[in-house]
């Protein structure tokens, strides 16, 4: 018989229910789009960025973004390509063009 | 002279053939001296012409005398082969003899060119000036500027440089902001482990594990979100908590916050069972929240469909308002202690909202997708505004506590809140009412998409009549379409005729 106890334990051990991370297809207001977009924009300035050098840049900065909205559970092996691509296409338009880049305005 | 005697009493003949080598050595070093002395007085002499000559030989200023000498000769020497024939050879008489002199006559030169001509007669040399313009018409040096690329120096580079300026700000920002985040988390849980501890039997749980054991810590799901899953208590299934901070760690983020200022938030949502809680809606929150959740969240439209109502009148502070499904419901829920937690914490309050139709925010409909009833849940969700609006401090974070103990209270009191029989009523007639519009609704769109395939279906089987090549089964298959349209029809006459009967 419980007594009537204001400190009793509220704890029970037979109630202990498991975390389930809540599903991002039923809610997808929730989801952050951030680093997928910024995901997408690098690739697509690395791609560009072969012709002009300040494309290549903002892929950088585009990658960079992209990996500080991370979440924790993505793949690092995504993160780690835009990146690299990203870094490829600035190399690459220098050794193409080694002159600095000018300003577009 | 006294040298070549000394020498001379020293030694016989070999003294004599090295006193011939040394006369003419001895000369030359006397002779360097004054040379230079000489290229001195040229040299400056060459700065004032290039002030005058519009800085053609400025670029050499820099460097060495002899080139600066040398580029000095080259223009008088090239000058001269372009002249006429008689100049030419006394200019080149003049130039060669001043040459052999030991190259110290730029001065003498171009002093004697002076005279000579102010000596000739204008008559006989005409055209001179216009030549000597001709000359420097001609032969105008070019400097080209050298490359950027080729040049040696960084400052060409500076939009670069920017650049990479920019990058080691944000790497910087980005440690900087994760930190700070991760220390406010800390600083949340090491206030609030000892209550959790002792209200729940699981505190921490990422769900991966196999056995269901606390792992006493934070699931870190971003670099500004963090989770915290606790279980295992009377009166609730569990209780999920997210620190939702501010994206310290993204340096765009962190300068759009400068334009709009917006502070880091807690969020509780705790879930029920059916024996936890009875049916009722209710939120309390301030006015600008309680006016978006009720557009926004599926629940509150549907069930409290009156304005939020002033807090004040339940002795809340005024910036605060309530939405409710019914009185009776504020009255049970918005008990003393109650009131007392929310007027002493208002200022960090954004929305507490109970429920037991919880769906979460309106989900939009797609076109030609019959949607079904939302799951429901019996939910707590609370929402709290951390104090600092950004420019939080460990101690803010610990100052959360009392709140957490409202939750706490809220859990054991919905528990306890149970309507009297006329509430009781009234709601399940609303959840009725809901169900049903929600049904119509959907029964509509379901009418919609049987008809369009039925149509579907129609023309396909018309697309299979028209392409079969045999006449006598096209004929067949035409007569047996119209035979099932014709039944169609029939049952439908039927149909409309019982109704009328029933009618009448």
């Amino acid at each position: 018989m419980m007594s009537f106890n204001n400190v009793s334990d509220p704890r029970r051990q037979n109630k202990i229910l498991r975390y389930k991370a809540p599903s991002t297809e039923t809610n997808p207001t929730l989801e952050d789009p951030t680093p997928d977009y910024m995901n997408l924009l690098g690739m697509i300035f690395s791609m560009c960025g072969l012709m002009l050098k300040w494309c290549a840049w903002i892929a950088v900065y585009c990658s960079f973004i992209s990996f500080a909205n991370s979440r924790s559970s993505e793949d690092t092996k995504q993160m780690m390509s835009s990146f690299m691509l990203s870094i490829s296409a600035v190399v690459m338009s220098y050794l193409q063009n080694p002159q600095p880049m000018s300003p577009p305005w | 002279m006294r040298l070549s005697r000394d020498f001379h009493g020293v030694d016989g003949g070999a003294t004599m053939r090295s006193v011939h080598l040394l006369v003419p050595a001895l000369l030359l070093l006397l002779a360097f001296p004054v040379s230079r002395g000489r290229y001195n007085d040229d040299f400056d002499d060459g700065e004032d012409i290039a002030d005058f000559d519009d800085n053609d030989f400025a670029e050499f200023e820099d460097m060495n005398d002899d080139q600066a000498a040398e580029a000095e000769t080259a223009p008088p020497p090239r000058a001269s082969p372009s002249s006429q024939p008689e100049e030419e050879e006394e200019d080149e008489d003049e130039a060669t003899v001043e040459l052999e002199d030991g190259l110290d006559g730029f001065e003498d030169s171009e002093a004697q060119d002076q005279d000579m001509y102010s000596k000739y007669d204008q008559e006989e040399f005409e055209g001179i000036g216009d030549m000597e313009k001709g000359h420097s018409m001609k032969d105008p040096l070019i400097i080209h500027t050298v490359p950027a690329h080729l040049q040696n120096s960084w400052e060409s580079y500076y939009m670069e440089i920017l650049m990479v300026t920019g990058l080691l700000a944000y790497i910087m920002n980005y440690l900087i902001g994760k930190n700070k985040n991760s220390r406010l988390a800390q600083a949340w849980f090491n206030s609030h482990k000892e209550l959790l501890e002792s209200n729940f039997a699981l505190v921490g749980d990422d769900g991966t594990s196999k056995e269901a054991v606390s792992t006493g810590k934070l699931n870190q799901e971003n670099e500004h979100i963090y989770n915290l899953w606790c279980s295992g208590r009377v009166c609730c299934e569990g209780m999920l908590i997210q620190l939702k901070f501010l994206k310290r760690q993204d340096l765009l983020n962190v300068l759009a916050r400068m334009m709009r200022p917006i502070g880091d938030q807690v969020q509780i949502k705790v879930t029920l069972n059916e024996d936890d809680m009875d049916t009722f809606v209710f939120a309390v929150g301030t006015k600008k929240v309680m006016a978006k959740l009720q557009k926004e969240m599926q629940d509150l439209s549907e069930f409290c469909g009156d304005k939020p109502k002033s807090g004040a009148k339940f002795g809340l502070p005024d910036s605060l308002s309530i939405l409710s499904e019914m009185g009776e419901v504020t009255d049970g829920v918005m008990d003393n202690k109650m009131v007392h937690y929310i007027t002493n914490n208002a200022e960090k309050i954004e929305s507490i909202h109970f429920s037991d139709q919880f769906s979460g925010p309106k989900v939009m409909q797609e076109e030609g997708q019959p949607l079904k009833l939302p799951e429901t849940k019996r939910t707590l969700l609370f929402t709290f505004n951390v104090p600092g609006m950004g420019n939080t401090s460990p101690k803010d974070m610990e100052s959360l506590l009392p709140l957490m103990n409202m939750v706490i209270y809220s859990i054991d009191k919905v528990k306890k809140l149970r309507l009297n029989r006329e509430g009781k009523m009234k709601a399940d007639r609303n959840r009725a009412r809901v169900e049903e519009n929600f049904l119509k609704q959907t029964h509509a769109q379901r009418q919609e998409a049987a008809q369009t395939r039925r149509e579907e279906k129609k023309r396909a089987e018309k697309e299979r009549i028209m392409s079969e090549e045999d006449p006598e089964r096209q004929r067949r298959l035409e007569e047996a379409a119209q035979r099932r349209e014709q039944k169609k029809i029939e049952k439908k006459q039927m149909k409309m005729k019982q109704i009328k009967v029933k009618a009448m």
